[in-house]
């Protein structure tokens, strides 16, 4: 077996190289496409390279390709269809971050810390806080895949009712378990206190939250997005922070970075990060172990987890 | 005839069978021709069965108890039977009368001793009045409010001669609906800026269940239950019940803050423990039905059902209430899963024994019990009193009416009639008893935590006991339920008696302010 991983330069790619050549001697790892051919049957690559019909005609014996991500839009899926190439990504590595992250944002906009910081950094000491608490809130999760139940179970010891949507139910046992009641989307926008968005990037989803969606919601309610930029429609969410209270924690963008002229940054009601929710220091080798084992796996002839389904 | 027979054509044709009892020697007499007995293994589970047995069906039961030390072992029961609103007709032996003047063994005023307990008592001195003494005792006990009556038989009546007489078996006309009254509280409603109603255990004695909502969703408020409502008080899967009030008046008047009028339907308030603030001052507060206390506000005597259905038409809408969904429970559930929370182990039960009549003793638990289990018509029963030991022989009472019965009960309650088990062995009762098995007197503790706090941790509030092989020992099948609550299903199978024991979670819930 052959492989390639192609990885952005700002990783540690002699440490990675170091570590990698104990386990698959014969990975060719590299940062750029700036190549002609390539014999390897495996091609491991995350999302900051863009795969499409033109990077696949370089590998005419590719069998596997594996994103080292929970996301793939930086795959074409149809050239990897046609080419009948495997797909794998890695759903479960980030969820630990991604939820506490989502955690982190609502916690920080419910205790209203970006403004106490802020008071305190000019020398004041404000004697009044619009600080709520997330007991007894209902958080609603729109996607409720792996990154969606872990949230949720990292939300049960806070009290709050947990609502989802997705486009496949879960089993009944399931929802018990994790103390989940499935609502129709409409309905979870109108009845939650808190939207975390987990949803892949599809035709279904793109501008999934629109000026429509945002009118239903309650005032002041709070929107956590850290699936893809594009599944929230941005002017329509900034119209929705000025016009009805909605507070917003952002970590990813339609385009990253952003245009930091937006309006979006002069909103006090919205806090950032950089596309980095799912990005800790535990994740990044959760990622790398569960890519390798993958690889390995398919190395030994065993199927690989984690399929995409094309 | 004979006294004794004069006795039992009054049972059989007042429909008064069975009789519950525990016999002494000085109602050997009485018993000579009675064809239906169920023994209990003490007196006051006579009561408590023949309590649940009322309430169950409507009508009226009877009891026998053992003179003075019968009656005395009872009173608790007799008073709960009082407060529950419960047409019971306790009858008790008494002694000779011949040689009374010397006080002998068991010789008591028994009279005086059930005192107020009781709507009527009478002790029987010749054999031509047990007949109509029984007839006018049944028909004052189910005489709305409807509760307990006491006929004394002492022994040597039951030997006098006399002639049978021919009974018939009447209740009483509670059809009554004053039209003028209705008139003028609907006309107090229509004024009003924001009503409230207040559903008490009539609506569930006079099956005004319907009657009830259709009002609610015309006047379009919300519906709260009475403070510790002793049946089903309103529908509670409707979107007008907005929940049960609580027994302290601060609590109320916080819950009722918001509206102007406050229209009691079927009920009342019933207070525990003592809070400083008067209750619901100024206030526009109206009683309806036909167990009116007078205490405050204004109240109108009359059939609630009728009432309600004949306002019905006549209310303006006043809003347009309806309880929000609660998400909460199912995460509650998921969460109390891991340490055996009330909320987990009742949603268990409400998916296990769905259309049961719930009895419930479970005292600190019951309002987790009555929020997942709800109420609807006959599905509901509660002593109102504060009494333990009420739960098993009550719920037994409602299993020879019915079936599908299952009784909620702590492990404290449970021990205290827990001879009962035998009765409902012997008998074949189809009673189902889960026992929430917290290791003591949460609601001492909870109440210890509120005002002595520290008190809660007294060796005297802890219990260890191992109630499946109690319940065991009377030929009971008992089990211990394992993390996933698998013995539900378990206990609800087949006809006979069984006990199911759920060691749930014993932190101290907050009950009291």
């Amino acid at each position: 077996m052959k492989a390639m991983a192609i990885l952005p330069a700002f990783l540690p790619i002699d440490e990675i190289k170091a570590s990698t050549g104990q386990i698959l001697p014969d990975l060719d790892v590299r940062t750029d496409t700036d190549f002609d051919r390539s014999e390897a049957d495996v091609l491991v690559v995350t999302t900051f390279t863009r795969v499409d019909s033109e990077l696949l005609e370089k590998f005419p014996t590719l069998k596997f390709l594996q994103v080292a991500s929970t996301g793939y839009d930086n795959v074409d899926l149809n050239a990897v269809r046609n080419k009948g190439v495997m797909l794998s990504n890695i759903p479960v590595a980030n969820k630990e971050s991604v939820a506490e992250h989502v955690i982190a944002m609502v916690l920080s906009l419910l205790k209203d810390m970006r403004f106490l910081d802020n008071e305190l950094r000019n020398g004041n000491w404000p004697m009044i806080t619009g600080s709520r608490e997330l007991k007894g809130k209902t958080f609603g999760i729109v996607g409720m895949g792996a990154i969606g139940i872990r949230l949720a179970e990292r939300l049960l010891p806070f009290e709050v009712a947990i609502v989802y949507h997705d486009v496949r139910r879960l089993p009944e046992e399931r929802e018990q378990n994790l103390g989940l009641t499935f609502l129709p989307f409409e309905r979870l926008l109108e009845v939650s206190d808190i939207i975390s968005i987990h949803v892949p990037l599809t035709r279904e989803t793109d501008n999934m939250f629109s000026s429509s969606e945002f009118g239903k919601m309650k005032d002041s309610a709070i929107l956590i997005n850290t699936s893809r930029g594009e599944v929230v429609d941005e002017q329509a969410l900034i119209g929705a922070v000025k016009g009805k209270g909605i507070r917003a924690g952002l970590d990813v963008f339609p385009a990253e970075p952003p245009d930091f002229s937006s309006e979006l940054f002069k909103l006090d009601n919205v806090i950032f990060s950089p596309h980095i929710a799912g990005v800790t220091l535990e994740s990044q080798q959760r990622f790398i172990t569960e890519t390798v084992s993958n690889v390995l796996r398919y190395a030994q002839g065993v199927d690989p987890l984690y399929r995409v389904q094309l | 005839m004979k006294g004794y027979e004069l006795f039992e054509d009054a049972v059989e044709s007042l429909d008064l069978y069975p009789v519950f009892g525990n016999p002494g020697t000085t109602e050997i007499p009485m018993l000579r021709k009675i064809k239906g007995y169920i023994l209990t293994l003490h007196d006051s589970i006579s009561v408590g069965m023949a309590d649940g047995a009322a309430q169950g069906s409507g009508e009226a039961a009877l009891v026998n108890l053992h003179d003075l030390p019968g009656v005395a072992n009872s009173m608790a029961f007799i008073h709960t039977a009082r407060i529950n609103r419960s047409p019971v007709i306790i009858t008790a032996g008494q002694q000779d009368m011949r040689h009374a003047f010397y006080d002998p063994l068991l010789y008591h005023n028994l009279l005086s001793l059930v005192g107020e307990a009781v709507k009527y008592k009478v002790e029987v001195t010749q054999a031509s009045d047990i007949a109509p003494a029984m007839a006018r005792a049944r028909s004052i006990a189910m005489t709305p409010p409807m509760g307990p009556v006491f006929l004394s038989f002492p022994m040597n009546v039951m030997d006098q001669e006399s002639t049978k007489v021919d009974l018939v078996k009447h209740n009483p006309n509670v059809n009554s609906v004053d039209k003028e009254a209705v008139l003028e509280i609907v006309d107090i409603i229509n004024h009003s800026s924001n009503p409230a109603l207040v559903y008490g255990y009539e609506i569930d004695a006079f099956n005004a269940h319907d009657e009830a909502v259709d009002f609610a969703h015309a006047l379009g408020c919300p519906v709260y239950g009475e403070p510790l409502g002793s049946r089903a008080m309103f529908r509670s899967s409707d979107t007008s019940y907005a929940g049960d009030l609580l027994p302290a008046t601060t609590l109320i008047n916080l819950k009722l803050l918001q509206h102007d009028l406050i229209v009691f339907v079927g009920g009342d308030i019933t207070l525990y423990p003592y809070l400083p603030s008067p209750l619901l001052p100024g206030k526009n507060v109206l009683f309806v039905g036909m167990d009116v206390s007078n205490r405050i506000g204004r109240s109108y005597t009359m059939n609630p059902k009728l009432f309600l259905s004949a306002a019905k038409s006549m209310v303006s809408r006043k809003g347009n209430f309806r309880r929000a969904d609660d998400y909460n429970f199912v995460t509650t559930v998921a969460r109390e899963r891991r340490d055996m929370g009330l909320n987990f182990v009742m949603s268990s039960v409400r998916k296990n024994f769905e259309g049961y009549t719930i009895v419930d003793e479970s005292i600190s638990a019951s309002p987790i019990v009555r929020s997942v289990m709800g109420y609807s018509h006959l599905r509901y029963f509660s002593a109102r009193s504060g009494q333990l030991g009420w739960g098993i022989p009550a719920a037994m009472g409602i299993a020879t009416v019915t079936d599908r019965v299952l009784l909620i009960i702590g492990d404290g309650s449970f021990m205290y009639t827990v001879q009962s088990l035998w009765t409902a062995k012997r008998y074949d009762i189809p009673l189902k008893i889960l026992v929430l098995n917290n290791g003591g007197y949460s609601i001492l503790k909870s109440y210890s935590k509120s005002y002595y706090p520290g008190l809660e941790n007294a060796d005297f509030f802890n219990l260890s006991l191992d109630i499946a092989s109690v319940a065991k020992g009377f030929g009971v099948e008992a089990r211990i339920a394992d993390n996933n609550l698998e013995e539900m299903a378990w206990l609800r199978e087949g006809k006979q008696v069984r006990v199911l024991v759920v060691n749930v979670n014993s932190e101290i819930p907050k009950l009291f302010l």
